[in-house]
């Protein structure tokens, strides 16, 4: 039996500037991680616009899209999908390479970015060989690789225990302080209270900003 | 890193699978290696036999073939025209007829053979391994004989022997006589099939044989042309009597081709599109379950930017891989089947023992790659499409929540 259409979003305006740290909270599909796909291109609204750095992305192809995804946006996702074959300078390294960067550019960067994630001793090892929270970390050094605007995680601490969560919640603000937009996802308050703003969401719609 | 490297991490990464998908990819390609130089094998070796013969022009009957060869009247006469012709650098006459031999004494029993009579000494065919060869010209006494080694082993004949002789012509045993014949040499009969027994003589020794004075007559000419004349011969030679056909060793081939050889080209064609198929559903079978075991990589990928044409490239380079891999392991494998194969098929009754199904020429290996390099790229588009177009928010949601 076909399932009806279902409205994620509707009437959603928000605006997120260039040193904003948002939070968005609300119950499980209100469409909270539907709101930061579309943020993030990589949904399409099927109406309204979303305008990135000035230009409409829904007016773009997919490969730029892609484009800006690489080199504007960096994601962070709830179960790390870092690639398992490939060691935490790797899984820095990729996207860099992805984006064009030069080795010794890359080196640099990866190196750097271990260092500001604390990760600096486990370059070589595995996602298998590193805790949660650790992945994570390198999750997160690999949204920063290619230096983007805009950093997104979609619940960045649900697999986490409180305190190391809190360990990432820490990082975020970091990463916020060192001018980087972010908008998260989540559930947990502790990380919601470390935002500038807080969107409330229910039912497709944001009630309190 | 590159997508070469990031597909072989991604295979090193389930080293059972991909052992096995290689494996599997080896024993499929090795049946294709087989069947590719099946195809062409017998060709290939039958060319060789027909060349290295010495001769590049036959003369038969026009109403004969090469398989079934009646006796070209007043042959003598034909050769000694052709042999006169400027293009033409030698010349043979060939008959051949069904006898019996056996060890001089009256209990001995009588063995089949093929009687063969040639007025080259070389005999266009066989190579003398013990002994000496048919002479040129007249002999006195006994008719000279060059038997085959598998003859010289069963009758235990040496150069020096004596054999009695029996043509068995259907219809005429009883007019025929019993003659003694002297084995001069031993040797290897290009065209022999494995078991046959073939007893060579001169022509003069062929009409002992018979019991008549030599009647000109031959079931064949082989004619040798001087070097780049091979053409010219030919039409030269087809003007001479309307009563022949001329046939170059291309033209040999053709004939052969189209009957005898067909089938195996037939059955090596249909064979190599089922090894191919299996390739096919192997490899896209074990990239499909890949990418589906890795949906959630495919799309935070995807979501990070990687553009669809790398995750494809990703894709196509572990397909090649895996096929590479296993289609390098396949050529031993099937040289080694092929060997096999060939000792078993070189069995057949009347197959000439010397000729070869499968035989190995560079550009098999050529097409055998090429072939599963194609495989493995067709086989790598659905799990290709099935990775770019997955719909990457749905897969992360979908994965999450999995």
């Amino acid at each position: 039996m076909p399932a009806g259409a279902v409205t994620a979003l509707g009437d959603v305006d928000i605006r997120v500037d260039a040193h904003d740290y948002v939070a968005i909270t609300g119950p499980s599909g209100c469409g909270k991680s539907t709101l930061l796909h579309i943020l993030g291109c990589v949904d399409q609204p099927t109406a309204g616009s979303l305008v990135f750095e000035g230009r409409d992305v829904s007016t773009l192809k997919e490969s730029d899209r892609s484009r800006i995804r690489l080199t504007r946006i960096g994601f962070v996702f709830q179960r790390f999908f870092l690639l398992p074959m490939l060691t935490a300078w790797e899984n820095i390294e990729l996207p860099q390479a992805e984006a064009g960067a030069a080795k010794p550019a890359r080196r640099d960067r990866t190196r750097e970015l271990l260092d500001y994630v604390g990760l600096a001793g486990r370059r070589d090892h595995r996602p298998s060989q590193l805790s949660g929270g650790e992945m994570q970390r390198v999750a997160i050094a690999r949204a920063l690789a290619n230096r983007p605007a805009l950093l997104l995680a979609d619940e960045p601490t649900g697999e986490l225990d409180e305190e190391t969560g809190a360990q990432i919640a820490s990082l975020f603000d970091r990463v916020h302080g060192d001018g980087t937009a972010i908008v998260v996802v989540t559930h947990n308050p502790a990380v919601a209270a470390r935002a500038g703003r807080h969107l409330a969401m229910k039912s497709g719609r944001v009630i309190t900003s | 890193m590159t997508a070469w490297g990031l597909a072989w991490r991604t295979i090193a990464r389930s080293p059972a699978r991909s052992v096995l998908a290689v494996a599997g990819v080896t024993v499929i390609g090795a049946l294709l290696f087989n069947m590719l130089l099946l195809s062409r094998g017998l060709l290939v070796s039958f060319r060789d036999l027909l060349d290295n013969a010495g001769y590049d022009i036959r003369v038969i009957a026009a109403q004969g073939s090469m398989a079934h060869r009646p006796p070209i009247a007043d042959a003598t006469s034909l050769a000694e025209a052709i042999a006169r012709l400027p293009e033409v650098e030698s010349i043979a006459l060939v008959r051949t007829d069904l006898g019996q031999v056996s060890a001089p004494g009256e209990n001995a029993a009588w063995t089949p053979i093929e009687l063969i009579g040639m007025t080259d000494s070389k005999g266009g065919g066989w190579t003398i391994v013990k002994g000496s060869p048919l002479p040129t010209g007249p002999s006195a006494g006994e008719p000279p004989v060059v038997v085959n080694t598998t003859l010289a082993s069963m009758l235990h004949l040496e150069p020096g022997s004596r054999l009695r002789l029996r043509l068995t012509s259907a219809g005429s045993a009883s007019a025929l006589p019993l003659v003694t014949v002297r084995v001069i040499g031993v040797g290897g009969f290009a065209f022999e099939a494995s078991g046959d027994l073939n007893v060579a003589t001169t022509m003069a020794g062929f009409a002992v044989a018979h019991g008549t004075p030599a009647d000109r007559q031959a079931e064949m000419v082989l004619v040798a042309s001087r070097p780049g004349a091979a053409a010219p011969a030919l039409a030269a030679i087809a003007r001479l009597r309307p009563d022949v056909r001329v046939l170059s060793n291309d033209q040999v081939m053709a004939q052969f081709n189209e009957n005898a050889f067909s089938y195996f080209r037939q059955i090596s064609a249909v064979l190599s599109s089922m090894t191919l198929a299996f390739a096919f559903l192997l490899i896209a079978t074990l990239l499909t379950m890949s990418v589906n075991q890795r949906l959630g990589e495919v799309a935070a990928l995807r979501a990070l930017g990687f553009p669809r044409r790398r995750i494809a490239a990703n894709l196509l380079w572990e397909s090649a891989l895996l096929v590479g891999i296993g289609g390098t392991a396949a050529i031993p494998v099937g040289g080694v089947l092929a060997i096999i194969l060939d000792r078993i098929l070189r069995q057949m009754p009347g197959v000439p023992a010397r000729l070869h199904f499968f035989v190995f020429e560079p550009r098999t290996v050529v097409l055998h790659a090429a072939l599963l390099a194609l495989t493995g790229a067709v086989a790598a588009l659905y799990p290709i499409w099935l990775a770019t177009r997955l719909p990457i928010a749905a897969t992360l949601r979908r994965e999450i929540l999995s």
